[in-house]
């Protein structure tokens, strides 16, 4: 291994999202020597998601401005970026943190860094789509209503004609407003829940978030303008097809999110978006064991203090890893992390340039942990307004598949809690395998938890939810990336406590 | 099935027949069991099933079958050194062979043999003398030359030129691989219905002696009277002998194991490597289950540190150059307890009534109907059973050892 392979510095982050830029920048500011890693091939994360070529996310994205300046911020204090690699695992040293990373893309070789050695290590990995199955949900056409953005901000691809969105949250009206103007017809937006008319302005502003305000008011505006119907208390219940996606079933829920047969009308369609809120990912902070708890939306998030340090001595967490709640709560908690790991490490901050001396340095600090406080409350207004409707399993078939890794149907999660008595979603995976292949319960693992819960009665509890979320590693590698990543100089990572 | 026909799982019974019960602990029994792992369930089974003693509770911390049970590479091979461990290991092998019906559960044990590869000349010679003694003792060894071990295993890289060159392996074709959880679960279920109770979530926290003799246990869940106590906890051992007032030569250390994705049949056996430090095998679906060898710092945590792993595949690579593009999707482990001369403690301790089941190190779940058939006797008769005598606490101090390290320190 040559040394260029190894980066050593006061401070890793990883992921370049609005958490992960906001924190490195902070951090590089005070004087601190930054190494930024993310998966992606360019900076931005989930929402300045942007395609190649391109500066940053599109005009007239909302807080393109921020990203410019975050990323501006990057070069004027030297933060290393490292794009196009995951960290597949990270583990604890005498004196910091180790990361292992892989190449991903066709990244050139050359360039590839295999180690990133750090004091600190914020991580700010954010989330993904959740998905709940419905019966043909594995069918081609049936997309993340996440995943069909992505490609739409990256590679402006529209990935169908006749689109229907479904699922609970305000990120619905974002997705379909981005397809109806990148062309697309989007025949209609199914929210499960029953947000009174005109929701996303009032409680928003309300609130206290008046940005996210005039971010709905714009989506709104779109739908409108591309006549796109907004059906509330109706889900997809059915996909149909045979090679792809042909139609789906539209079905009004009753009160307890169950589906009114009655109701029910099948529209035809060849792109389906389904998005359930988001899931933090959490591989790397599991891994290094820090405390977890429950969230409003029944995610499984890190805890933090009020410097967004979590309970491993060294390891700070922010953005959706602390709580789904959005962008700019994400870069809220990115500055604060910065701020923190900047006093941990003794650094008086930005003094060299003078413009952020040690008061107002505290002061920025109260300012943004009162932001954060606002912005909590504001996701958990959402969350509250949001949930996954109760009675959802009633749209399962006994062959509707799950856990689309391990081919594991719905009657095979019935069957290893009513018949063979698993109580929770760890023993479900050992009885009836979901979460067991390639994804190892990313994506099925939240359905799984919820279909156990509903079978059951009694809902997971953080512990539980962590012993079935923990992943070693962070992803796929393979063996001999494994065996190539042997290195005698290396120094050792001493066993985990 | 279309939507709005029958309800999901209408076709499920009713009453559910679930696996085991859920009982609440009794104030007292005549056994208790320390330890739900494939050992601790064993041994119920067989002292309701063979000896009738059925006021048993099994008290577990976590989950049923949680810990090494669940985290093991399932290797079962009887092909040990001495007489006395080669005696104990083929008489698990034995009860495997008939555990199946006798649990009426499918255990996909399957006999599929295991390799154990030489690497040196020092390795050639330790594997024959391990093959004649196998032989004299009537177990089925055999030693293969490196052509022998291409025609079992055709994807081992036996090259002269390899950094790890296979001069040849001992082959013993009965032995195998079994499904871990499915071989709990019957045990379970067994137990379960002689009467025994199966106490989960019920960690032991002190063990009440009285005049030399056990009196009960303390747990999490209340104190529990028991007239006999037997310890089924592995790696956790030393730290409930020192509740009842007594060392044990005993060390922890972590040792891991990973799986791949799922493979189309490539693998159709088992192979290990001592000098590697690794052993593969490929399941029932099709992953790769690969385990590394143990790490040498003493630790309780059930991770193991990272660049063992690492070393190890690099190793393994050499061996079986045709799994480098397979992706690793996990890595765990576990802690295993390690005697000095890599033989497991079985039999009485210090304390009347209080019996001993541990060290069985990194190869235990082969034992794991033995061993219970084996405590179970001694435990009924307060009489160590005739396979266990060797295995005395006291060999520490006789110096009566059974040294295994040629064969199972590393290996499984
Ligand atoms: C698909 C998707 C689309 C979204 N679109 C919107 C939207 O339009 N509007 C909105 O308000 N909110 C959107 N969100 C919510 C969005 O996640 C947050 O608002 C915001 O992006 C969160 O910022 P973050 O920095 O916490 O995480 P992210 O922006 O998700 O950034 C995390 C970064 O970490 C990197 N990463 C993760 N794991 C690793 C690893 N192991 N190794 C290396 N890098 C890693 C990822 O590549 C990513 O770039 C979206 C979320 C998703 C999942
Ligand atoms: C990675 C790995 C690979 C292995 N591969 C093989 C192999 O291929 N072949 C082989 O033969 N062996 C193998 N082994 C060894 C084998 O797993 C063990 O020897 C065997 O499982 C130990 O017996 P057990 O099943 O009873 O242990 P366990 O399953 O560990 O049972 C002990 C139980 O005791 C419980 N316990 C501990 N303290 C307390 C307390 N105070 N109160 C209540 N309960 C308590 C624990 O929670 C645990 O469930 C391997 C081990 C590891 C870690």
């Amino acid at each position: 291994m040559r040394s260029s392979d190894v980066l050593t510095a006061d401070v890793a982050v990883v992921g370049a999202g609005p958490a992960g830029l906001a924190a490195a920048g902070e951090a590089a500011a005070a004087g601190l020597d930054v190494v930024v890693v993310d998966a992606g091939a360019r900076p931005g994360g989930q929402y300045w998601r942007h395609g190649p070529g391109a500066e940053g996310p599109a005009p007239g994205t909302h807080g393109r401005g921020t990203f410019s300046t975050l990323r501006a911020g990057l070069g004027r204090h030297g933060v290393r970026l490292v794009c196009g690699h995951q960290v597949w695992q990270a583990g604890r040293h005498d004196d910091g943190f180790v990361l292992r990373l892989r190449p991903v893309h066709d990244f050139p070789h050359d360039d590839a860094v295999e180690r990133v050695s750090a004091r600190r290590l914020i991580v700010c990995t954010g989330g993904y789509d959740r998905q709940l199955p419905v019966p043909g949900w594995d069918l081609p056409g049936v997309m993340a209503a996440g995943g069909a953005q992505a490609l739409l901000k990256e590679y402006g691809t529209v990935p169908g004609q006749r689109v229907v969105v479904a699922g609970t949250g305000p990120f619905l009206v974002a997705v379909a407003a981005g397809l109806a103007e990148a062309g697309a017809r989007v025949v209609a937006v199914c929210e499960a829940n029953a947000p009174v008319r005109g929701w996303l302005r009032r409680p928003l502003a309300a609130l206290g978030e008046p940005a996210k305000a005039v971010e709905a008011v714009r989506y709104a505006a779109a739908l409108a303008r591309h006549r796109v119907p907004y059906r509330t208390r109706t889900a997809v219940t059915r996909v149909h097809g045979d090679d792809s996606v042909r139609a789906v079933d539209l079905t009004a829920l009753d009160h307890d999110g169950r589906p009114r047969e009655a109701t029910r009308t099948t529209v035809p369609a060849d792109l389906v978006a389904l998005g359930w809120g988001f899931t933090p990912s959490l591989d790397l902070l599991l891994t290094l064991g820090a405390a977890t708890r429950l969230d409003g939306d029944g995610s499984l998030v890190v805890r933090v203090d009020d410097g967004q340090r979590t309970t491993v001595p060294g390891l700070y967490a922010a953005g959706e890893t602390t709580g789904i709640a959005g962008a700019t709560q994400a870069v809220r908690e990115g500055l604060l992390s910065g701020l923190a790991v900047t006093a941990d490490l003794g650094r008086a901050g930005r003094t060299g340039d003078g413009v952020d001396a040690g008061p107002s340095r505290s002061r920025r600090a109260a300012r943004l942990r009162s932001g954060v406080r606002r912005g909590r409350r504001f996701a958990e207004a959402l969350h509250a307004a949001c949930p996954v409707p109760a009675g959802w399993t009633a749209w399962l078939a006994g062959d509707t598949v799950v856990c689309r890794c391990e081919e594991v149907p719905f009657a095979a999660v019935c069957h290893a809690v009513r018949e063979l008595g698993a109580e929770d979603p760890r023993t479900v995976k050992m009885l009836a395998r979901p979460g067991m292949g390639m994804c190892q319960g990313r994506v099925c693992g939240f359905a799984t938890a919820l279909i156990t819960r509903h079978l059951t009665g009694h809902p997971s509890t953080a512990e539980a939810l962590s012993a079935f979320g923990k992943r070693p590693l962070a992803a796929p590698v393979t063996l001999a990336e494994l065996a190539a990543s042997d290195d005698r100089t290396a120094p050792r990572t001493a066993p985990w406590s | 099935m279309s939507a709005g026909t029958r309800p999901p799982g209408a076709d499920l019974p009713e009453h559910p027949d679930h696996l085991w019960r859920e009982p609440d602990p009794k104030r007292s029994y005549d056994v208790v069991i320390v330890g739900g792992g494939g050992h601790g369930l064993a041994t119920a089974h067989y002292l309701a099933r063979a000896h009738g003693i059925t006021n048993v509770a099994v008290l577990e911390r976590g989950w049923l079958a949680g810990g090494n049970m669940a985290r093991n590479t399932t290797i079962i091979r009887s092909n040990y050194l001495w007489d006395e461990s080669a005696a104990v290991y083929e008489f698990a092998l034995k009860l495997w062979e008939g555990l199946e019906a006798e649990l009426d559960y499918p255990l996909l044990f399957s006999q599929r043999g295991v390799l154990n590869l030489a690497h040196s000349l020092q390795d050639v010679r330790d594997s024959v003398r391990r093959v004649e003694a196998n032989r004299l003792g009537g177990i089925d060894a055999e030693w293969l030359d490196a052509d022998g071990v291409r025609e079992v295993c055709p994807i081992v890289d036996i090259s002269p030129a390899a950094r790890y060159p296979v001069l040849g392996g001992t082959y013993q074709p009965r032995a195998g691989i079994a499904k871990h959880d499915h071989v709990a679960w019957a045990l379970a279920r067994s137990a379960d219905a002689a009467g025994v109770d199966l106490i989960q979530g019920c960690e032991v926290t002190g063990i009440d002696v009285r005049g030399g003799r056990v009196t009960g246990v303390r747990t999490t869940r209340g104190s529990i009277a028991a007239g006999r106590v037997a310890l089924c906890a592995a790696g956790h051992t030393s730290v409930l002998a020192a509740m009842a007032g007594f060392e044990l030569p005993l060390q922890s250390h972590p040792l891991q194991a990973l799986v791949s994705e799922l493979l189309e049949p490539v693998h159709p056996t088992v192979v290990m490597s001592n000098a590697v430090h690794v052993y593969v095998s490929q399941a029932h679906k099709g992953e790769l289950v690969m385990g590394a060898g143990i790490d040498a710092y003493t630790a309780y945590t059930q991770r193991g540190a990272f660049h063992v792993v690492e070393r190890q595949m690099a190793a393994a690579l050499e061996l079986f150059p045709v799994f480098a593009r397979a992706h690793v999707l996990r890595t765990w482990g576990g802690i295993v307890d390690v005697t000095p001369d890599a033989s497991p403690i079985v039999g009485r301790s210090p304390v009347a009534g209080l019996y001993l089941n541990c060290g069985w190190g990194t190869g235990g779940f082969k034992a794991t109907p033995g061993a219970g058939a084996i405590l179970a006797h001694t435990v009924a008769h307060d009489e160590p059973h005739p396979l266990a005598r060797p295995f005395s606490l006291d060999r520490f101090t006789t110096g009566a050892l059974v040294d295994e390290h040629g064969a199972a320190a590393v290996a499984h």
